[in-house]
């Protein structure tokens, strides 16, 4: 090819003048000519060619005539030269001698070639039979196996051993048993030079070259003969870098291919000045190389905020100085005692000793033990950092107004009521707030003006008054006290208006007149009139109950007519409602439950309170039936107040109690408040005020702000704004009896075991 | 410290409104530390009189308690300044005069003219008193405690006419002659249908009114009514034996003229007016001060505070209202004022309730106030503490520690202030009395 193109240039030179399509016809011209060259050269030198392939040939062959197709394109193409130029040396030579050779056999066997479609749908060539003459190459003698380098087992099975290039099956060659083998090592004198080639399953005979190479192998040098290890380098590409580039074209920018490492790198720095940790324009500061130890400036290193500092040695005592007092100086016995006593026994673990002076004091022999201790004490003595808890304790308590705000509420005491004689159990106000009804064991009950405390006037009985009560209503002028198993009515004379008094009289002795049946098998009571003395005293109705029992409690209903009647000890006969205009006795309950310790009307609805031991039910006596069970929690109830709106209830209990109950919220106590130092004796709402108050053994009364609000949703206030001391004395562990609100202002009277009433404002 | 309050000295200047004791008004020089008794011989000194008499000072209209210095610290003036100390003829403390038993507690008490004393027991009787405790008259008709009683008028220190209501619902009308030793109850007035509290006459003597604890206050003339008047009424009464010993006695009965109602408590006090009649002053335990007007009945003024008033008066020279409250404090109002939050002045010192006061009838800055701790405070409204303070000796020293017996009226006619409680007498004090005492507290 190299000559085609200096030919090419040939005729460039020769023929400048023609055109372009005579350059192309002399083309072809040249190349047959060529062609004609090149056959007459290889003629000379065929017998070399040997070992020329078919597929050379084949090759060769395709190669020119692609050769001829591209010729036009490329005539003046320097690149191509340059580029293969380095080939064009090599093969120089041996290029002759193959076009010459395989030009002679493809001009003889050209004939003979046909071709065949071939497995992959290609046209395939098929080259005729050699004919097996002298000059033919031996080489194809043997049908050489195409099988590849695979496991000969694969073929155990078969006849054959593989395939030939044509596709033909190779024949196993005869193989004889081991006898055969053994006597055809011993018959043929070359078996010791021959081995097997695996792939015609035969031995073949050594060459004298192969054998040289095994010798050679053996003796650790290199296989080839002519090989020359120390040929001088020939320096193909110098190691001396070039001053110039071969090629004077800059880089082109597209062939830069970006560091994937350096985005990471800079992605991270990048990140690390969006948070922060890298501020650009800073300014290192500089550090001073050099310190001043001795600066006075230089502060003590801040702690660590968990840092427990060591606690601190003792100072030493008086009698630790050289020369101490001699009252610090053991004497002899408290010395032997020192000395006897085990060291971790001792107050102190020296000895105080006096020198005269300084002069004379020996060196200080506990010094080393000190500081061991001192070491051991820091080290063995855990020291744990108290952590305090941050929170403010007024942040704790609840949020109560301040009682100042809460104001009116009783605060001293104004009034004393002394008259009685003995402890006094039970008082009553009027509905007006005037009167005060105080009811006695000394017997006698009294009645009191309660701004000024006159005694205006006493009526004496035959027993203990347990109970009075002022009859709610402000048009009847009455009250009811019980005694033994009596209820009398009685209407002070003189306090109302006489217009009152007549109606009241006739409001209560109009029942004597209704026809009642009088000999009826479960009597109940009886309604007796009074005799013309205890007429004189304004008594007007005695009610005679049939169980001899004591009556503990009487409880008005609001509209004045009904009163209840509890004496605890009656069995079923415990809770009675009397109705007073019309003489009667009803008895609610067949049986109840427990021992009744107190009742109370609802002060609207038709309900019916009964405190036991430790329950509070309520009853509704319309529908007669129970209509919730309060559970109190505490062991024994002694009162019960209802709120005057009606949905609250208090109790107190003889446990020291208070519970306040929401009846719209639960069985259970909205608050129980334990402020009493002894038991509860009773528990009283004001009617108006948003006030109620618990009077206790302990001789005191609490008064609480109570407030219940309209708005369902809004639970009681409840403020403990007063505790009234100092009034009433402690006879017999028993203190403040009993205790009622004034009905229109913040005021409260109280009852006490020391025979005395007392008002507080 | 003592040296330095020592020689802290300031410019004062004296004046007076009281002529005979006029000093020159030069500024002068004295010590800081002095009190009122050594001003008051400064002052002595300048007159040089040789019996000393006692003076108070004042500054600023309020007496000088403390020491100058104290007194200039604590209202924040300067020492430097020339201070005006205006001073009067002090009062001297009042003296128990006498002391009259009467049978039980005494509710209400009335001077006349310095002479004269009635007096209301809860023994239901009504008493006079001359001074010299001579009981002059006891009238007896009610059937229930006196609560009150007012004088109506003394003709020739021989004829007495008053009024007294009680809390059998009430009021009489009485006259006596001490001559013929005879009274007669003129009429009963029937109307209140609760304890009546307190009764007032007008100045004008044509009516009076009063408080009950039914709520209403009740206005009636004073004119004798007619006997043919009370027959509806004599059959109502028939069916209570009480009343029918009372109709033996043939007894005249006058209603109301008219009923003022507003109170919703009790009446505790009726007032009026020292000079217009036509004003009424009323206090409650609805916590209220009314102000009626009698000619158009109307309720003119509220005025409210937290506490129950037990006890009202009108001093026409301060023009003010002191009550006596359940809080223990007295109050000062004034009526004129328009707004409702006009509590001039709280006086406190009492330790229990204040059940009445009595302002001067000689000097519009003082009053006396009882009440139920046992003691009689006497008040300059100058001074923020009591001037004077009287215990009630117990004679029994046994009864030290019981509770004080409590006072229920007091009344200060000129010189004289009375008081009666629940030791059963009534008290006399002089409250101008000769004699020089040292004695400041």
């Amino acid at each position: 090819m190299f000559r085609v193109s200096k030919k090419r240039a040939e005729i460039k030179e020769n023929d400048e003048n023609t055109s372009d399509e005579d350059i192309i016809s002399n083309l072809e011209i040249d190349m047959f000519s060529e062609e004609e060259q090149d056959s007459d050269s290889s003629t000379e030198s065929i017998d070399k060619h040997k070992s020329i392939n078919e597929d050379d040939i084949t090759d060769k062959s395709q190669g020119n005539e692609k050769f001829n197709d591209e010729t036009p394109g490329e005539s003046d193409s320097d690149e191509y030269i340059t580029g293969d130029s380095l080939d064009e040396n090599d093969l120089d030579l041996g290029e002759e001698y193959v076009e010459k050779g395989f030009d002679k056999t493809l001009s003889k066997e050209a004939q003979d070639v046909y071709y065949v479609v071939g497995a992959n749908g290609h046209p395939r060539k098929i080259l005729p039979e050699i004919d097996p003459v002298y000059d033919s190459d031996s080489s194809t003698e043997n049908p050489s196996n195409t099988i590849g380098n695979v496991p000969m087992e694969w073929y155990e099975d078969y006849p054959h051993i593989g395939y030939d290039v044509d596709g033909k099956k190779i024949m196993k060659p005869a193989k004889g048993d081991e006898l055969d083998k053994f006597l055809e090592n011993m018959e043929d004198p070359d078996s010791w030079i021959s081995a097997k080639d695996n792939l015609l399953q035969q031995n073949v005979k050594l060459t004298d070259e192969e054998l040289e190479i095994i010798r050679r192998i053996q003796m650790g040098s290199f296989p080839e003969q002519d090989f020359d290890p120390y040929e001088p380098t020939v320096e193909w590409f110098t190691s001396k870098p070039e001053v110039m580039p071969l090629n004077a074209t800059p880089e082109p920018k597209r062939r830069f291919i970006p560091s994937k490492w350096e985005a990471k790198r800079i992605m991270k720095i990048v990140r690390a000045i969006r948070q922060g940790r890298i501020v650009p324009g800073k300014t290192q500061v500089q550090k001073p190389r050099f310190y001043n130890l001795w600066n006075e400036n230089d502060q003590p290193r801040e702690e660590h905020p968990m840092h427990i500092p060591a606690p601190k040695m003792k100072l030493p005592d008086h009698d630790e100085s050289y020369n101490p007092p001699t009252e610090y100086l053991l004497t002899e016995k408290e010395k032997e005692e020192w000395e006897k006593m085990d060291p971790e026994d001792r107050e102190k673990n020296y000895m105080p000793q006096k020198h005269s002076c300084l002069r004379t004091v020996p060196a200080y022999n506990r010094f080393i033990q000190e500081r061991f201790d001192r070491c051991l004490d820091l080290y063995l003595s855990p020291r744990v950092r108290k952590n305090k808890l941050n929170i403010d304790p007024e942040s704790l308590i609840p949020k109560l107004p301040n009682p100042k705000d809460l104001q009116p509420f009783p605060t001293s005491l104004t009034l004393s009521y002394d008259a009685h004689t003995d402890r006094v159990r039970c008082i009553s106000i009027d509905p007006t707030g005037l009167w005060l009804i105080s009811g006695s064991d000394d017997k006698t009950i009294r009645l009191w003006e309660i701004i000024t405390g006159r005694c205006v006037k006493t009526w004496e009985l035959e027993d203990i008054i347990y109970s009075v009560a002022w009859c709610p209503v402000r048009e009847i002028c009455a009250f009811i006290f019980s005694c033994s198993n009596k209820v009398g009515v009685i209407l002070p004379t003189g306090i109302c208006d006489e217009e009152v008094a007549l109606s009241t009289s006739q409001y209560v002795t109009s029942g004597f007149n209704s026809s009642r049946r009088d000999d009826e098998k479960a009597k109940l009571v009886d309604w007796m009139k009074p005799t013309d003395g205890q007429n004189e005293n304004g008594i007007l109705v005695i009610i005679q109950h049939v169980h001899n029992k004591t009556i503990k409690q009487i409880t008005w209903h609001r509209k004045g007519d009904y009163f209840s009647a509890i004496a605890p000890d009656a069995g079923n006969q415990g809770i009675l409602i009397h109705q007073l205009t019309r003489h009667q006795t009803q008895q609610p309950f067949r049986k109840t439950r427990g021992i009744v310790q107190c009742v109370k009307f609802h002060p609207i609805k038709p309900l019916f309170f009964v405190a036991t031991q430790r329950y509070v039910r309520v009853y509704n006596l319309m529908k007669q039936e129970l209509i919730k069970t309060l559970q109190s929690g505490v062991k024994w109830i002694s009162s019960l107040d209802v709120h005057p709106m009606g949905d609250n209830v208090i109790i107190g209990s003889y446990d020291k109690k208070l519970c306040w109950f929401d009846l719209d919220l639960s069985p259970r106590p909205y608050r129980t408040l334990c402020y009493h130092t002894k038991a509860v004796r009773n528990v009283v709402y004001h009617k108006r005020l948003p006030l109620f108050a618990s009077c206790s053994d302990d001789g005191t009364l609490q008064i609480f702000h109570g407030m219940v609000y309209n708005d369902l949703l809004q639970n009681p206030l409840i403020v403990p704004v007063k505790v009234l001391k100092a009034g009433h004395r402690v006879v017999d562990s028993l203190g403040v009896l009993n205790c009622e609100f004034h009905p229109t202002q913040p005021w409260i009277i109280s009852s006490g075991a020391d025979h005395t009433i007392k008002l507080w404002t | 410290m003592e040296i330095s309050q020592e020689e802290i000295q300031v410019q004062v200047r004296f004046v007076t409104k009281q002529t005979e004791y006029v000093v020159t008004d030069t500024p002068m020089i004295v010590p800081a530390r002095l009190r009122r008794y050594g001003l008051s011989e400064i002052i002595n000194h300048l007159l040089g009189f040789e019996k000393p008499i006692p003076f108070d000072f004042m500054i600023d209209n309020l007496f000088l308690r403390t020491s100058l210095l104290e007194f200039l610290e604590n209202s924040g003036l300067s020492t430097e300044n020339i201070i005006t100390i205006e001073y009067v003829e002090s009062m001297l403390p009042p003296t128990p005069l006498s002391s009259f038993q009467h049978d039980d507690w005494v509710s209400s008490v009335k001077s006349f003219n310095q002479k004269y004393f009635l007096t209301g027991s809860y023994d239901n009787h009504i008493r006079i008193w001359n001074t010299s405790g001579e009981c002059l008259q006891t009238f007896i008709g009610h059937n229930a405690p006196i609560k009150s009683v007012s004088w109506v008028s003394i003709k020739d220190d021989d004829e007495f006419s008053f009024l007294s209501a009680s809390q059998d619902k009430t009021i009489r009308a009485w006259r006596s002659s001490l001559e013929h030793n005879k009274y007669i109850s003129l009429y009963e007035c029937i109307g209140h249908k609760g304890s009546i509290e307190s009764i007032a006459v007008s100045p004008s003597c044509s009516e009076f009114a009063s408080g009950s604890w039914d709520s209403s206050i009740m206005l009636w003339t004073m004119e004798i009514p007619e006997n043919s008047d009370d027959d509806e009424h004599i059959k109502v009464q028939a069916s209570s034996k009480r009343r029918k010993v009372n109709k033996k006695e043939n007894i005249l009965t006058k209603y109301p003229i008219t009923t003022m109602n507003g109170h919703i408590g009790s009446v505790s006090s009726v007032i009026f007016d020292d000079k217009d009649s036509n004003k009424l002053y009323s206090g409650g335990w609805d916590h209220s001060i009314r102000i009626w007007d009698v000619e158009s009945r109307t309720n003119v003024d509220v005025k409210n505070c937290d506490k129950v008033v037990y006890g009202i008066s009108y001093s026409g020279k301060s023009g003010l209202i002191a009550s006596g409250h359940s809080d223990q404090v007295i109050r000062l109002w004034d009526p004129r004022a328009e707004d409702i939050a006009v509590v001039k002045l709280t006086l406190s010192s009492h330790k229990n309730w204040v059940t009445s006061v009595s302002w001067s009838t000689k000097n519009s800055f003082m009053l006396v106030s009882g009440s139920y701790d046992g003691t009689i405070k006497i008040w300059d409204i100058r001074s923020k503490t009591p001037l004077y303070t009287f215990f009630k000796q117990n004679n029994d020293k046994e009864k030290e520690n019981s509770i004080p017996k409590k006072v229920f009226c007091v009344d200060w006619d000129n010189d004289i202030i009375l008081s009666g409680g629940e030791d059963n007498q009534l008290h006399i004090y002089g409250s101008k009395n000769i004699g020089f005492t040292k004695n400041e507290k």
